[in-house]
């Protein structure tokens, strides 16, 4: 049983940001309510009022202007995974949304949601960081965007404001003739790890999320294997890999020690190289690895 | 759990230690800490830390007690409390040393303890990270009240 | 109430007791429900959200005395043990067969991957959901 609250629907964001302020340290937005309600569930928030934004204009739009690509915060992932504008704009990010949780999860929980929680083990934003995502927020204040780097400062922790709501995240899908691919790797039902890989003629980009506070770029391994030929990079996989466990910031867990994710990260980006890369050649590979999923 | 920190101070040793005894002053060093009260000088004091992990608010009265004294270097000290909100029980033992470097004073902060309660299966080393950015704030204000 | 919880609804004041508490983190499958078709944890989903919407629970699979498609396949391949993960499991394939008439084994393991067993092994399982696909098939 949850602690009683409040449950308001407003439909426009003005009525939202109002509900927002007029109690700060007792009111929560809600969409999906799948990590929330978790979290209700433990005690270990109690807010009395939550602020349902579904019936929020607009907020569960997809759309694409200027080769960009908006998703509305109260997308579901389901709805993420199966969106033909996304499929055709950038079919990965389809593709990692059928792969977020469970079937129920996905049904459930939003976009946006998921976001401004900022657990660090989740796969959106280590796949949104490398297409370059932007976080729009909306207050009274005004409407502001973020870049997603700077929106994540750390685990749970966000650049979101008190009063502000998180209406969109706007993604740079990659130029054509970019291959990629996503990893993820995990035995518990949040990843331990998350890699994504895309590479083109002249773009070399690498995500890793799940093992450090936050999910990162590896910009020094990025710059290593920029502009090399794609059959290069699917050669110096290894090597690549091994860069990237330098590069990368972990943190031990219950998922793992420190020393065991920079061996995992070291051995997942390989991976993911070689995918994208064999991509990058009209190859596809289905390399099969224990607790693996390459999208 | 465990943080530590190394401060640099532009003071005597002897003034940093005189400071370190001014409980309120320290309290309010200390980021989210507040409401400060003595028991029994030099002994057992009270105060409340309210600090956000994430979405979850934290808000501990602390019972403190001095647990050695090696005057006019070194302060260790006991911090225990429970917030009944959450069900987290916060138990930690900290150090404080001061040496003196090249005519400035350097403090060590070694905190060491237990989270227990769902707050501490947040996992991620969150609270570590919490502790890490409330001593760097501590140092910062610390100096501050020192050296102004 | 804003705060009842689907599944504490379904159990305790309508008496369905086909949804199952277990992990209560939406992560085994046990009190898994259909809402508007969907598969949804009821464990973690408020009941408000549920109005206006059309919800199946196990109960309402079987149309009188006839057995589901998905039922009955269950029993015909001994896919039930304790039974514990079943309503969870019967319901979940009930929605994908609905969404894809003849899955592959890939994609049943997919769309079941968030259904936990701790009895069959799961082949069974999966056995019997796919006789499903080609029944339908076949009926079709």
């Amino acid at each position: 049983m949850l602690r009683p609250f409040t449950l308001d629907r407003p439909s426009t964001l003005g009525e939202a940001a109002d509900l927002l302020t007029a109690d700060p340290h007792e009111s929560v937005l809600y969409a999906g309510g799948t990590e929330l309600l978790l979290l209700m569930k433990e005690g270990l928030i109690r807010p009395r009022r939550l602020i349902d934004v579904k019936a929020v204009r607009d907020l569960d739009a997809i759309t694409a202007e200027n080769g960009t690509l908006t998703i509305g915060a109260t997308v579901r992932h389901r709805g993420v995974e199966r969106s033909a504008l996304v499929q055709e704009r950038c079919p990965l990010v389809s593709g990692v949304a059928r792969h977020v949780a469970n079937v129920r999860v996905r049904n459930v929980g939003t976009v946006g949601g998921n976001l401004a929680f900022a657990d660090p083990h989740s796969d959106l934003a280590t796949l949104f960081l490398a297409l370059d995502g932007t976080i729009h927020l909306w207050s009274r204040r005004g409407a502001r965007e973020v870049p997603l780097a700077d929106f994540i400062r750390g685990p749970y922790e966000t650049a979101r404001e008190e009063d502000e709501v998180l209406t969109s995240i706007r993604l740079q899908p990659w130029p054509a003739k970019t291959t990629s691919a996503y990893l993820k790797f995990g035995v518990y039902e949040r990843p331990t790890l998350g890699v994504t890989v895309a590479c083109g003629p002249s773009t070399l980009r690498v995500t890793v999320g799940c093992v450090g506070p936050r999910p990162q770029r590896l910009f020094e391994l990025e710059g290593r294997g920029a502009g090399e030929p794609i059959p290069a990079l699917f050669a110096r996989a290894e090597e690549l890999g091994a860069a990237a466990a330098r590069e990368v910031e972990v943190v031990g867990d219950r998922h793992g020690s420190a020393e065991y994710k920079r061996a995992l990260t070291g051995a997942c980006v390989k991976r993911a190289l070689q995918v994208a890369a064999a991509r990058g050649q009209g190859q596809q590979i289905q390399p099969r690895y224990a607790h693996t999923v390459i999208v | 759990m465990r943080a530590a920190r190394e401060i640099a101070v532009a003071a005597t040793p002897d003034k940093l230690w005189a400071l370190l005894w001014d409980v309120p002053r320290m309290v309010e060093c200390m980021p989210g800490c507040a409401e400060a009260k003595e028991v029994a000088p030099q002994q057992r004091y009270t105060a409340r830390m309210i600090q956000k992990v994430g979405p979850i608010r934290l808000s501990v009265p602390l019972d403190v007690e001095i647990t050695s004294s090696e005057p006019p270097r070194r302060l260790a000290l006991q911090a225990k409390g429970r917030d009944p909100a959450i069900g987290a029980e916060i138990s930690m033992q900290v150090t404080l040393e001061i040496s003196s470097r090249e005519g400035t004073s350097v403090l060590a902060v070694v905190a060491e303890g237990r989270i227990l309660g769902t707050l501490g299966s947040l996992g991620h080393g969150v609270i570590e990270r919490k502790a890490g950015d409330m001593l760097d704030e501590f140092g910062v204000r610390l100096r501050k009240a020192a050296e102004g | 109430m804003p705060h009842s919880l689907l599944l504490d609804v379904l159990r305790e004041q309508l008496g369905l007791k086909g949804a199952k508490r277990s992990c209560d983190i939406q992560v085994c499958g046990a009190c898994t429900v259909l809402v508007d078709g969907a598969p949804v944890s009821a464990c973690t989903y408020l009941a408000v959200e549920a109005e206006g919407r059309a919800i199946r629970t196990v109960e309402g699979l079987a149309d009188g005395e006839t057995l589901h498609a998905v039922q009955a396949a269950f029993v015909e391949h001994g896919a039930i043990q304790c039974g514990f993960c079943t309503s969870g499991m019967l319901l979940s394939a009930a929605a994908l067969l609905e969404e894809n008439p003849s899955p592959t084994r890939e994609q049943i393991l997919h769309y079941l991957r968030g259904n936990l067993c701790r009895c069959t092994g799961y082949q069974k399982i999966i056995d019997a959901i796919a006789s499903c696909a080609t029944r339908e098939r076949a009926r079709a």
